[in-house]
């Protein structure tokens, strides 16, 4: 549809009236990203005396430098990075294979199992964290990267997804390739999985950004410094304000933390709207 | 190509028969049609010769092999569906060339094999093409070709026309017969639709109920229908029943006699004939003729008339409450309302209480 096309019975003054609605509602949301930012391109010694100074010069990169003289938050970064990758290649494989065993295998208790992990959507993290943090602590798994990611794999709402996602593919296709003479492992490989790929983009994208910006396990099971995520490790900053070298900084840092995510959303953007309208599981 | 046999089958989902003692043979090179209504088993039928429904009872064999517990890629079958069923991700190509590779047939086989099939089918160009690009005839072929590539002993056709218009339907139902001569394959066709089942195979599988009904070349099914089903299910308009009693007529032939008296004789020997409370004459549209009142068997009412062009489909009212269908000429004059007069002239068939066809004696 080109720019200039109007909805069907609206006249171009109400047209126009919407649109400048959604500017000024996208600069609501907007505004806290660009005060963060401004305020992360001023001197700290500056915004002690005046935040207002914001909104002239002189502006500086010097709280970015200092960032990347830091090494602790590189290994937050990295932290950071291989936990949400590990999450989600987890969560991708998991729910895929159980999703393709509910939608298209027979096996007893099926649906009770199926019923089991829905009823995972409605059981809040706060309920088990204490639980959680006893047994890891017991299998020693506290300040360690498998203590950062496991829990995440607990995905139900993945499940769910992959497998009315599998129930939507024509079973036909699956047993035009049992005649091709593939394998069951063929027909999930070759055949079904690719035709996933959509709510593989979705499922991942989300997980990776709900896994990068988790505060709260991290907080628990990370303890140590060097097993910091950037989410813990910016905040950990910000608890100890008095002692940190400025607002400035701050909020370098969480313009840092925030720069990943924001490529994500930018680079797959087509597949969060789609997500988000719930086009992915048609 | 490979012989078929089929061998005291049977089938439930859950607690529902769904298949009753199926027994079949099927000759090399055979072209069959499952013919039925929606629901008769013939699709279920089919799915367990290609291995995709387990068997309950009884076996398959296709050439010298027992079949039935083996894979669906074991049997030597290929398969096209009804919804085509092309693997959307992959090329035409790559489409085709699936079940070779995973057959371990070498490259340059099967890039041969793949390349013939494309020949054959006229879709050389849609190679490179992914299947949503291409119309549902188009993607017809290329599932017809995915099963060509594979040389299997049986094809089997699951309504492969039926998701087609009226038009392409009747083109791809000639490419079918003519491919059917070239390839010389055992090959089983699944359809609700007579003119497919008449026009394609050598024998029909009439099927209702669970059960086969009768086997017969199209000519048998039409001309000598076993049981009132048969005779209703395949012709079109069906044939039309009139409660009749019987008595003897010339040469010791069964007539049988309207409510009011009148009379049609049948070549059924009286004598040859079980004893049956009941009996129905059957009356194929061909075999109704509208004559002027007062001329024919019984005068009629024209309840309905259509007019098809070359002929017309003349509905008739009788007297006692029969309804019957009369075919007349493409330049009938016939009108709703109208009272005519009703001739029988054709072959008739006679039924008893239990539905069963009594046929003459077939000329030996």
């Amino acid at each position: 549809m080109s720019g200039s096309a109007q909805p069907v019975g609206r006249s171009p003054w109400e047209a126009r009236a919407g649109f400048a609605v959604m500017v000024v509602l996208a600069l609501i949301m907007v505004l806290p990203l660009l005060w963060t930012l401004g305020l992360s391109l001023k001197a700290n010694n500056e915004l002690l005396r005046d935040t207002g100074s914001v909104f002239h010069g002189p502006y500086t990169l010097e709280n970015y430098g200092s960032i990347l003289r830091r090494a602790a938050v590189f290994r937050w970064l990295g932290n950071s990075l291989l936990v949400s990758l590990c999450t989600t290649l987890g969560v991708l494989t998991l729910s895929s294979l159980a999703g393709y065993g509910f939608a298209r295998l027979e096996f007893p208790g099926r649906r009770w199992l199926f019923a089991l992990v829905l009823f995972g959507l409605a059981v809040p993290e706060q309920s088990v964290i204490i639980t959680r943090h006893q047994m890891f602590s017991a299998l020693h798994l506290h300040n360690t990267y498998p203590g950062l990611f496991l829990p995440g794999l607990s995905a139900p709402f993945g499940v769910f997804l992959m497998t009315q996602y599998f129930k939507a593919i024509p079973v036909e296709l699956d047993e035009a390739a049992l005649l091709d003479g593939a394998s069951r492992l063929r027909v999930f490989w070759s055949v079904l999985l690719p035709l996933t790929l959509p709510a593989q983009a979705t499922l991942g994208i989300f997980t990776f950004l709900s896994s990068w910006n988790d505060y709260w396990w991290p907080l628990i099971s990370a303890t140590r410094s060097e097993m910091f995520t950037l989410t813990v490790g910016v905040a950990s900053s910000q608890i100890n304000f008095a002692q940190t070298s400025g607002l400035g900084f701050l909020m370098a840092q969480a313009v840092f933390a925030s720069a990943p995510i924001l490529a994500v959303y930018v680079v797959f953007q087509k597949y969060i709207v789609r997500a988000v309208s719930g086009a992915a599981v048609r | 190509m490979a012989r078929v046999r089929l061998d005291r089958l049977s089938k439930r989902f859950g607690a529902v028969p769904v298949l009753d003692d199926i027994s079949l043979d099927i000759a090399a090179g055979e072209f069959v049609a499952f013919l039925g209504p929606s629901g008769c088993g013939k699709s279920t039928l089919l799915r367990m010769i290609a291995g995709l429904e387990s068997v309950d009872a009884g076996q398959i064999h296709i050439g010298d092999r027992r079949v039935d517990q083996l894979p669906p890629g074991g049997r030597g079958v290929a398969m096209v569906f009804q919804h085509y069923a092309l693997y959307p991700h992959m090329t035409i190509f790559e489409n085709m060339a699936f079940g070779l590779r995973n057959a371990k047939v070498a490259k340059a086989e099967i890039e041969a094999r793949v390349a013939e099939a494309a020949r054959i089918l006229e879709i050389e160009r849609f190679l490179p093409s992914k299947p949503g690009q291409l119309s549902g005839g188009q993607r017809q072929r290329v599932a017809i070709g995915r099963a060509i590539v594979k040389k299997p002993d049986l094809f089997l056709f699951d309504e492969p026309l039926s998701n087609l218009d009226a038009a392409l339907r009747l083109r791809t139902r000639l490419e079918l017969a003519q491919l059917r001569r070239r390839l010389d394959a055992t090959m089983i066709l699944v359809t609700h639709d007579q003119v497919e089942a008449m026009t394609l195979a050598d024998r029909i599988v009439v099927m209702s109920d669970r059960r086969i009904q009768q086997i017969g070349t199209p000519m048998e099914i039409y001309a000598r229908p076993a049981n009132r089903f048969v005779a209703t299910f395949v012709g079109s308009p069906p044939m039309a029943f009139l409660d009749v009693t019987l008595n003897v007529g010339a040469d010791g032939l069964a007539r049988a006699a309207l409510a009011d008296g009148a009379g049609v004789q049948t070549a059924m020997p009286l004598a040859d004939l079980p004893s049956s409370p009941t009996w129905r004459l059957g009356v194929r549209p061909e075999a109704a003729k509208v004559v002027a009142p007062g001329t024919g068997l019984v005068d009629a009412k024209i309840a309905f008339v259509e007019r098809l062009g070359d002929r017309t489909l003349v509905h008739l009212r009788l007297a006692d409450g029969g309804a019957l269908t009369a075919e007349d000429a493409g330049t009938s004059r016939a009108a709703m309302d109208d009272i005519v007069g009703l001739a029988i002239d054709g072959p008739v068939h006679l039924f008893d209480a239990e539905d069963n066809a009594h046929h003459p004696r077939a000329p030996t």
